[in-house]
């Protein structure tokens, strides 16, 4: 594990991210974007069933569907950058497999919801899913967050002293 | 802005002072929770606010646009999140914010989506309300909610560069 993370960290784009003053501010900038336009309209849409906004027909939301896609897919792209950035820094943190289990669960939620919004589907199951979709959200986010603060190694060989 | 003194002025000083500022500097882990809020009250405005706009703008015609403004007081809460985890951020270590100039464009675009705010509610929100199913708005509204997207958007990116235009020390 250590020679790969070691490669990927000397590696000509790993560098690049890392040194170039605007490309880690810019992938950063990317995934807080991303977050907020795919946790918005994923939330938006929960809030609906859940009861909020009766008079917005539910079928009529697939139309934001492509925004929140859109959002999500340019963090996974941004997310990818900064983690060949830093691979030691998340890969080494448990908290880190936290917020990838919550975001894929949460995108999984999105996605039974996005097709269940114009079908036939029980609402009690499309709102248990809205439930659990917010706090999957929410929980990703947190543990986002935390990625700062609890990492044992920035990169091999240099310890975090924070923690 | 102003340049960044050597020793902290009066201004500083007092904000320093307040309980506010002693209490995020007490409770380390205040931090990481108040920016986690803060990340969750920003997509809610996205969210909310975002759609909105869109519907403004054309997507999703088939909402009636009544009925999706039900959604803006969670907005309005996400944004009332946001000030209060910001002053509390602001308050614990202030010259980080008042010397940085992601912070004062960060303001100029927040100052900017609160004037087109109220020149909607004030002048276009009246007839956008009727908005039935298939209806489109004005050119004029079309211009606030897209002014509205850009606005919020640009705050976002000027609050994320915070980090990234930090003054050189702590005093």
């Amino acid at each position: 594990m250590e020679l790969l993370f070691g490669w990927l960290e000397h590696g000509a784009l790993s560098t690049w991210i890392r040194e170039d003053p605007f490309a880690f501010p810019a992938l950063v900038v990317m995934h807080t974007i991303g977050m907020g336009v795919v946790v918005g309209t994923a939330a938006a849409i929960d809030l609906r069933l859940l009861g909020v906004a009766p008079g917005v027909p539910v079928a009529a939301m697939t139309r934001f569907l492509p925004f929140g896609w859109g959002g999500f897919v340019l963090n996974a792209a941004s997310g990818v950058g900064l983690l060949i950035a830093y691979p030691t820094k998340a890969l080494t943190n448990p908290v880190f497999y936290l917020k990838l289990t919550c975001i894929f669960l949460a995108a999984w939620t999105l996605r039974v919801i996005g097709r269940g919004l114009d079908g036939p589907e029980p609402q009690t199951r499309l709102r248990r899913l809205a439930m659990a979709s917010l706090a999957l959200w929410a929980t990703g986010i947190g543990a986002g967050r935390l990625l700062a603060y609890t990492y044992r190694y920035l990169l091999i060989g240099f310890p975090n002293h924070n923690i | 802005m102003p340049p960044f003194p050597s020793t902290p002025d009066p201004w500083e000083l007092w904000v320093r002072g307040t309980w506010l500022s002693d209490f995020v500097l007490t409770y380390g882990w205040l931090w990481p929770l108040g920016e986690t809020l803060h990340y969750l009250g920003l997509s809610m405005l996205l969210g909310t606010v975002g759609l909105f706009d869109l519907r403004v703008l054309g997507v999703a015609k088939a909402i009636p646009v009544a009925a999706l403004h039900r959604l803006i007081p969670f907005g309005v809460a996400g944004f009332a999140v946001n000030m209060l985890t910001g002053i509390t951020f602001f308050s614990g270590f202030p010259e980080q914010y008042a010397y940085n100039i992601a912070f004062w464009w960060k303001g100029a675009f927040l100052a900017l989506a609160g004037l087109n705010v109220l020149l909607f509610y004030s002048a276009a929100f009246k007839s956008v309300r009727q908005l039935g199913p298939g209806e489109d708005a004005s050119l004029p509204a079309k211009l606030m909610a897209g002014t509205s997207l850009f606005a919020w958007i640009m705050v976002l990116i000027c609050g994320r560069l915070l980090t990234f235009n930090r003054p050189p020390f702590f005093h």
